[in-house]
């Protein structure tokens, strides 16, 4: 990743499902704004839902903090999902399809990743971070 | 009371889903539909979701789980209304809605299911 610039916009706890729904509007807000496409800002919205969600899930809090960045060539939108639960064994058995450790679809890492450009997970008991952005060229 | 109207048209049940649901809030919602589907012997019911400008896998369960749900009860769950954007996500992230009968909007939700006596599957 060849991020060169980072600035915080801002940060949503996750405590309930209420702020799945601020997390993700806020989302798609950020991307309309910097004129993403409406389907990037519905996959961008729709990745932060099954994210937060799973804070809800599994981890009982969270927060997701919104970032913008930038390179030469793009405009970048992340977002960092944060939360202090238990943790996920093994990330990259947890991001591939069908996979659930819970009672959802076993979708949510998997289909999350594929709405996104780039996807970074961090997880430990304790602490998981997981980064998502999505990115536009500069004309 | 219903957090969500549940409306009652020519012996077709209609239902909007327009907002984030809790656990609660669902099982509540699953429970009245089912209950006045058999009530009223209705011919079957249309899910709208034309409001829900993000479905996610959570969200999509829901519908399944719903249409499963009325399928044992012997009747027929119809979804309506799925937003473009929301069907290119969907597809997407690789959520697939099974065997689930959709339409494009109500009114063709509505007509499928009062044209004719729908033969059972």
């Amino acid at each position: 990743m060849n991020i060169t610039l980072k600035s915080m916009i801002n940060t949503v706890q996750i405590l309930s499902t209420k702020d799945i729904i601020v997390a993700r509007q806020q989302g798609r807000e950020l991307a309309q704004n910097y004129g993403f496409s409406k389907g990037d800002q519905i996959r961008f919205a729709t990745a932060i839902s099954e994210l937060t969600r799973n804070i809800i899930t599994y981890a009982v809090q969270g927060r997701c903090e919104f970032y913008t960045s930038e390179n030469e060539q793009e405009h970048i939108i992340l977002a960092k999902i944060i939360d202090h639960g238990p943790g996920i064994d093994n990330p990259l058995l947890a991001i591939t399809d069908g996979y659930s450790s819970g009672s959802g679809l076993g979708l949510g890492l998997s289909g999350a990743k594929r709405l996104v450009h780039e996807f970074l997970i961090e997880s430990t008991p304790g602490l998981t971070t997981i980064e998502i952005n999505i990115k536009k060229r500069k004309y | 009371m219903s957090i969500i109207p549940i409306l009652y048209l020519k012996s077709v049940l209609i239902t909007s889903i327009q907002t984030e649901l809790t656990d609660g809030e669902i099982l509540q919602f699953q429970h009245e539909l089912l209950k006045k589907n058999h009530d009223l012997n209705a011919k079957g019911i249309i899910l709208d979701v034309s409001s829900l400008d993000v479905i996610d896998s959570y969200m999509a369960k829901i519908i399944t789980d719903t249409m499963s749900m009325v399928m044992l009860q012997g009747s027929k769950l119809v979804l309506c209304g799925v937003q473009p954007v929301v069907a290119s996500t969907l597809v997407d992230m690789g959520v697939v809605l099974g065997s689930m009968k959709m339409f494009l909007n109500l009114d063709q939700a509505f007509c499928f299911l009062t044209t004719k006596e729908v033969a059972q599957v």
